[in-house]
């Protein structure tokens, strides 16, 4: 492969046109949904009363939460274990995860019906009980953490060994948000197709799945796609160690989503029974055979899995289904209506509104902004 | 202290509904929205097929999960009385509370309307209410969910509030047959026409409710869930019974 010298300037020029582009996605995306949501109000959203009450925004924030979860076990795992081989990926996916978690919250406060009022009212509750109460608590001080390492390795020489304490803080953190963000899911017992103890350590799996799909991918991003221009150290860091990570966390997920389905398929439990129309879906196998398998295979194969465009394709599959994958998650376990009257039907039904769709348009854009004003600002790819 | 349930007899009651409607005429509630619903069914495919109802107010539970999910202490389980309440003040329309809740019987204000149209648009308000309708209760206690709500709030059934909890103490049974008592009868209670519903202490073991569970073998709706519900259905299946199922499996649809 032929390696090409590209200038920091070329790169700065490339991620302030990056940054341009999303700001002016954003503006339209969020002026469009900004000005529905004030002429319908929460009517501008397709759930409802009958019994899905959490919808596409709920789905947009916990994907995006959940893979800057995964980006920042990603760094602190490399901080603290990896070696100087991650180096030149750390900062990168530690500012990356706040970027992604500042477009997954602006949309669960566009949501929240007193998101304002939800800034003082849930710190001060001490609602213990709730999970919702532990995850914005563990939200708040992981981001906390993310300031702290990304600061901490502003100077040019800083030291792997100097941060360890840090990231293990970050670490904990962030494996502490992935697993609540599971318990809030996970411990309602009567609504079968969520409630599962492994569903905490599903989400673990899913949020390193995301990470390591991210990380690829903005960073051949952040050179503009040229795969030429991307260091060498970086090449190798991909070729040798994160496509082979990627690929085998693909699997562990797929072993997950493939062990719900088939117990869904079998079980009686109430609820349960939305499986037989997922497992059917054309959603569902665009997830397993496009989203998963063709990644993993693309990944697993000698003569592709160094290719930059298969890299970049399998992340982007990779993106997708997990999009997907919570989509189905996150709306399967409600389209049981808890008890069926005169006003609900056998299963709900639901589609997102393009209000909504116009909010994972807001979250991707103001991300890709963040991110590409900390690529710009900060240097991220000093280290390659 | 007093904890208030309910007895709703199974086989009085004829689905007439009147409850929901002084539900929605006492506490102001919208189309669909009823705090206390009559859900109708059928079970069974023709020609064996059998017309369900099953009235279903918010539980009150003991152990409510609603409670335990709030994220802001919104919700809340009064303990003089055992209500579970609202402070609209605190609640940040999360709907986590509504997620959690196995009985299906809580509402964010600003959903679409399912029944159409939509009457907020017809009767708007301009105090920042979800709506005005002309004819309106007088009470109004946001901190415990009583009155018009407020936008961007989850909403559920006080068990009448406004009305119990100013009862005289230590009686055991609300009776709308006793006249010095009937003003404090929840309105579901009060308008039932066939005297399906009852309303009393479940604190004190010599109180009407208390013996009707006891001698009728009372149950809870979905009590494997923990919540215990302090409203019990009495049943001897000749007419509706306690629905063993939350929907149904193809072959029940008829
Ligand atoms: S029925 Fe639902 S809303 Fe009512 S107290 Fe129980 S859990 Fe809470
Ligand atoms: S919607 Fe309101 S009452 Fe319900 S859990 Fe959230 S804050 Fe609490």
């Amino acid at each position: 492969m032929t390696s090409v010298t590209v200038s920091n300037k070329e790169i700065t020029s490339k991620q302030l046109g990056i940054m341009l582009l999303a700001l002016i996605g954003l503006g339209i995306a969020g002026g469009i949904a900004i000005s529905n949501l004030m002429a319908e109000g929460h009517a501008a959203y397709n759930s409802s009363n009958l019994g899905l009450f959490w919808g596409f925004p709920i789905v947009i924030y916990d994907y995006f939460l959940l893979t800057s979860t995964g980006l920042a076990m990603i760094a602190s795992m490399a901080l603290i274990f990896g070696g100087e081989d991650f180096r030149p990926i750390v900062r990168r996916a530690l500012w990356l995860a706040l970027a992604g978690l500042i477009g997954g919250v602006a949309v669960l406060m566009m949501e929240l019906g007193h998101p304002l009022r939800a800034l003082w009212a849930i710190p001060f509750s001490f609602a213990f009980s709730s999970p919702l109460y532990w995850k914005v608590m563990a939200v708040s001080f992981y981001v906390i953490s993310l300031l702290i390492l990304q600061a901490r390795m502003m100077k040019a020489d800083w030291r792997m060994q100097d941060l360890r304490i840090n990231a293990m803080i970050t670490l904990a953190l962030a494996l502490g948000v992935t697993a609540i963000a599971g318990v809030v899911y996970g411990s309602q017992s009567f609504r079968p197709f969520w409630a599962s103890g492994d569903i905490p350590v599903a989400f673990i799996f899913e949020s390193l799945l995301g990470g390591l799909a991210f990380i690829i991918f903005f960073t051949y991003l952040a050179y503009a796609f040229n795969a030429a221009a991307v260091p060498d150290s970086v090449k190798r860091l991909f070729n040798d160690r994160l496509s082979g990570l990627l690929a085998l966390a693909i699997f562990i997920h797929l072993l997950f989503v493939l062990a719900r389905m088939s117990s869904g398929l079998y079980g009686n439990a109430e609820g349960l029974q939305v499986w037989q129309t997922l497992a059917t879906s054309p959603l569902f196998f665009a997830e397993i055979f496009i989203g998963l398998l063709l990644p993993l295979v693309l990944l697993m194969y000698p003569g592709t899995r160094i290719r930059p465009w298969a890299q970049i394709l399998a992340s982007l599959l990779v993106m997708n289904a997990l999009l997907i994958s919570r989509y189905e998650y996150i709306i399967g376990g409600q389209l049981v209506p808890l008890f069926k009257g005169s006003w609900a039907p056998e299963l709900l039904s639901y589609a997102p509104s393009p209000t909504e769709w116009l909010l994972l348009l807001v979250a991707i854009f103001l991300s890709n902004a963040v991110n590409a004003f900390g690529e710009v600002t900060l240097g991220l790819g000093r280290e390659g | 202290m007093a904890k208030w349930g309910m007895v709703i007899d199974l086989d009085t009651c004829t689905g007439c509904q009147a409850c929901t409607t002084a539900c929605a005429m006492e506490n102001n509630r919208l189309p669909s929205e009823n705090w206390q619903d009559v859900l109708f069914y059928h079970e069974g495919t023709y020609p064996n097929v059998k017309l369900m109802w099953f009235p279903r107010p918010c539980m009150h539970c003991e152990n409510p999960s609603c409670v335990s999910v709030c994220p802001t202490k919104a919700t809340y389980k009064d303990p003089d009385g055992g209500f579970v309440l609202m402070d609209y003040n605190k609640c940040i329309g999360c709907k986590y509370c509504q997620v959690a809740c196995p009985y299906g019987v809580r509402f964010y204000v600003d959903e679409k309307a399912v029944v159409q149209p939509d009457i907020r648009g017809v009767f708007p308000s301009e105090a920042g209410r979800q709506w005005d309708p002309p004819y309106k209760g007088p009470q109004d206690d946001p901190s415990r969910g009583i009155g018009i709500q407020p936008h961007g709030v989850v909403s559920k059934c006080t068990f009448c509030y406004h009305k119990v909890s100013k009862a005289p103490k230590g009686v055991a049974d609300l009776d709308e047959d006793i006249p010095e008592l009937k003003e404090y009868v929840p309105a579901c209670v009060r308008v039932c026409a066939p005297k399906a519903r009852f309303f009393g202490d479940l604190d004190q073991p010599n109180s009407n409710v208390n013996k009707m569970i006891a001698d009728k073998r009372g149950v809870r709706l979905k009590d494997e869930t923990g919540n215990k519900p302090q409203v019990y259905y009495l049943s001897g299946g000749a007419t509706a019974s306690v629905p063993s199922l939350r929907s149904m499996s193809d072959s029940d649809k008829g």
